[in-house]
């Protein structure tokens, strides 16, 4: 008799692509800053369209995973905890998505001094991004290996990694809201905006680090 | 009577044939799977194993099923009821086992066996349920609920130390290398004294157990040093990269798990060959004209008979069952495949020297399972391994409806 009906199917090689997935939306996030600071319109409709598609991709990803993973599955990490790390995800890719969205509403004219300040933070939120995304990818390995060993070992001290640029991107952030906010005589639906435009990218750095907490909850729990 | 001899010959065959063509892909299909053998050396080690275990160690659940249920007292004068009783037996066990393969529903050639001896005692002449011995039968089926937990504990234990000692330290490969040759000597001395120990019954050592553990250990030191020093000399020049630490360390346990799964066809051997060949040694036992006695010992040559069964249903199908388990069970990487089939083989090996017949199913399910507890196993699926467990009440009732039912139309007929 062969006991392959005792492998349900592992929810961890979809997990990687679906993270693959989100960082493709926030990898998003640099193009359309720059369309926005150039004031392309015809290339942030594009963007947008295009983000809105990878969004909805994700989503598939993410309720294919759900639905994969029923109750009698017994996973060796706990479901609470898997299910955290998903819907922060899912989270990642809606703020990305938001940040597009956002940046459709008005053809926004942004004096060039404040444009490295806007990089630089827009540059941290997808490096942490990746950052997230290069701990996602040991999902598969780490479940080979148990959740224990020096791979283990080395996922833990990169989410306090992850964790520490989350903080360098709010400081960025900080930065960059003096500027616009301290600027008399600026047009107050573009500073609406750019602060909604920031707090979508605070919302990507915040979430991949809370992802980075779950999946050491993954590690350590159980 | 020579036809009845040359059917339960027959079916005693077909039954060998089905376990040979089902049950051994288990332990083989995951090393080939892992690369570690090819299809071909796989079967040829399961083929060499399940015949051994069957001819060293498996006259002693023979004797259980034979004597255990049924008191062969009441038989006595009676040789006739006895071999078509044990007949059906047979057949009624290798139909239900041919019928849930085909609906590819997990069922265990021991409980079938079981059930059908009960069928059949309870519609026989000289039967009855009083005849039954009901003590016994709740002995075994306490010994179906006990073993797959044991085997569950005995392999959640292994691989925990596996991952405590190896997969968590800060050398893994180096630990590795220590760990091999100790699950070589350890697999090594439960197979030695399984034979020397109430084993072997041809040769009759008839060694207390203290003997045997004077030459098993030994021996067993010998083998960690030997295999200590075969690995020492091969990795001499050997640089492992910190990216392949892991793979390495699989790869060693490859190798441990080969070992491992030719113990459990060993196992295997000893227990299943038995309660397959066990009716067939009644039934020709009975229509050969000998007295029956309930010490008549299995002989060695029907043992091997089922051993060759169960080589010619692995040639034949089994090696197709070996591939897709193979490439269906990626979970199982050699320190799990090790894990779980060093608990399992222990596990049956020992209940055998017990005269427990169980299901090796069985207790493999509890192993993967306590592997999957130690979280080795990315998604277990419970409701699969309760089926599993709870198919013995359906397979009691079965073969045994089908064994009353054949054994009625057997003795209907004027032979």
């Amino acid at each position: 008799m062969d006991l392959t009906g005792l492998f349900g199917k592992s929810p961890f090689e979809p997990m990687i692509e679906h993270a693959k997935k989100v960082h493709e939306c926030v990898a998003l996030v640099r193009p359309i800053t720059d369309a926005v600071l150039a004031g392309d319109i015809n290339r942030l409709n594009e963007l947008q369209h295009q983000m809105s598609k990878t969004e909805f991709e994700a989503d598939q990803i993410k309720d294919h995973i759900r639905q994969a993973l029923p109750n009698r599955y017994f996973l060796p990490v706990n479901r609470e905890d898997m299910a955290q790390f998903l819907s922060q995800m899912d989270r990642i890719a809606d703020d990305a998505e938001d940040y597009a969205v956002v940046a459709t509403f008005r053809r926004l004219t942004i004096p060039p001094d404040w444009h490295g300040d806007f990089l630089a933070m827009v540059d941290k939120v997808v490096e942490v991004s990746n950052s997230l995304l290069t701990l996602a990818e040991h999902l598969g390995q780490l479940q080979k290996q148990s959740f224990v060993g020096p791979e283990a070992d080395e996922v833990l001290l990169k989410i306090q990694q992850i964790a520490h640029m989350e903080w360098e991107s709010d400081k960025l952030s900080r930065k960059f809201a003096r500027r616009y906010y301290g600027q008399p005589a600026v047009d107050p639906v573009t500073i609406i905006l750019l602060d909604k435009l920031c707090r979508s990218l605070a919302g990507i750095a915040d979430h991949a680090e809370n992802v980075g907490k779950n999946l050491r909850l993954m590690i350590l729990r159980k | 009577m020579t036809l009845l001899l040359v059917i339960a010959v027959a079916v005693g065959f077909y039954k060998a044939w089905n376990i040979g063509a089902n049950d051994v892909a288990n332990g083989m299909g995951t090393v080939v799977g892992a690369g570690t053998l090819t299809l071909r050396q796989a079967i040829l080690l399961a083929s060499v194993f399940e015949f051994l275990g069957a001819f060293l160690v498996g006259s002693h659940v023979t004797e259980t099923i034979k004597g255990g249920i049924l008191p062969m007292s009441s038989f006595v004068g009676n040789a006739r009821v006895f071999g078509m009783g044990m007949l059906s037996v047979a057949l009624a066990s290798a139909i239900w086992l041919n019928i849930a393969t085909l609906m590819s529903r997990p069922v265990s050639v021991t409980q079938a066996t079981i059930g059908g001896i009960i069928g059949f005692s309870l519609v026989s002449a000289v039967g009855g349920p009083h005849c039954v011995q009901w003590s016994r039968l709740g002995t075994i089926a306490i010994s179906w609920v006990l073993s797959p937990l044991t085997g569950a504990v005995a392999a959640y234990i292994v691989y925990r130390c596996v991952v405590r000692w190896v997969l968590q330290s800060r050398h893994p490969v180096y630990m590795a290398k220590m760990a091999v040759p100790f699950g070589y000597a350890a697999t090594f001395s439960i197979l030695f004294l399984s034979a020397t120990y109430k084993g072997l019954p041809k040769l009759d050592l008839g060694l207390p157990l203290y003997q045997c553990l004077a030459v098993t250990l030994p021996i067993a030191a010998v083998i960690y040093l030997v295999a200590r020093w075969i690995i020492h000399i091969r990795t001499q020049r050997e640089r492992v990269r910190l990216k392949d630490r892991y793979q390495v360390v699989e790869q060693w346990f490859g190798w441990l798990q080969v070992m491992t799964a030719c113990y459990m066809s060993f196992a295997h051997g000893a227990n299943d060959v038995a309660s397959a060949i066990g009716p067939l040694a009644g039934s020709m036992h009975a229509f050969s004209g000998q007295p029956l006695s309930s010490h008549a010992s299995v002989s060695p040559w029907l043992m091997a008979f089922g051993g060759a069964g169960i080589v010619i249903g692995l040639a034949t199908m089994g090696y197709k069952v070996i591939a897709t388990v193979g490439k269906r069970i990626t979970e199982i990487t050699p320190t799990r495949g090790f894990s779980a089939e060093f608990a399992t083989a222990s596990t049956v090996l020992v209940c055998s020297k017990l005269g427990l017949p169980i299901s090796t199913t069985f207790v493999m399910v509890g192993a993967i399972v306590g592997v999957g507890f130690a979280r080795g196993i990315a998604a277990l699926d419970m409701r699969v391994v309760r089926q599993i467990l709870s198919s013995w009440v359906v397979t009691m009732p079965i073969s045994a409806i089908l064994s009353a039912g054949l054994y009625w139309a057997l003795m209907s007929i004027p032979w």
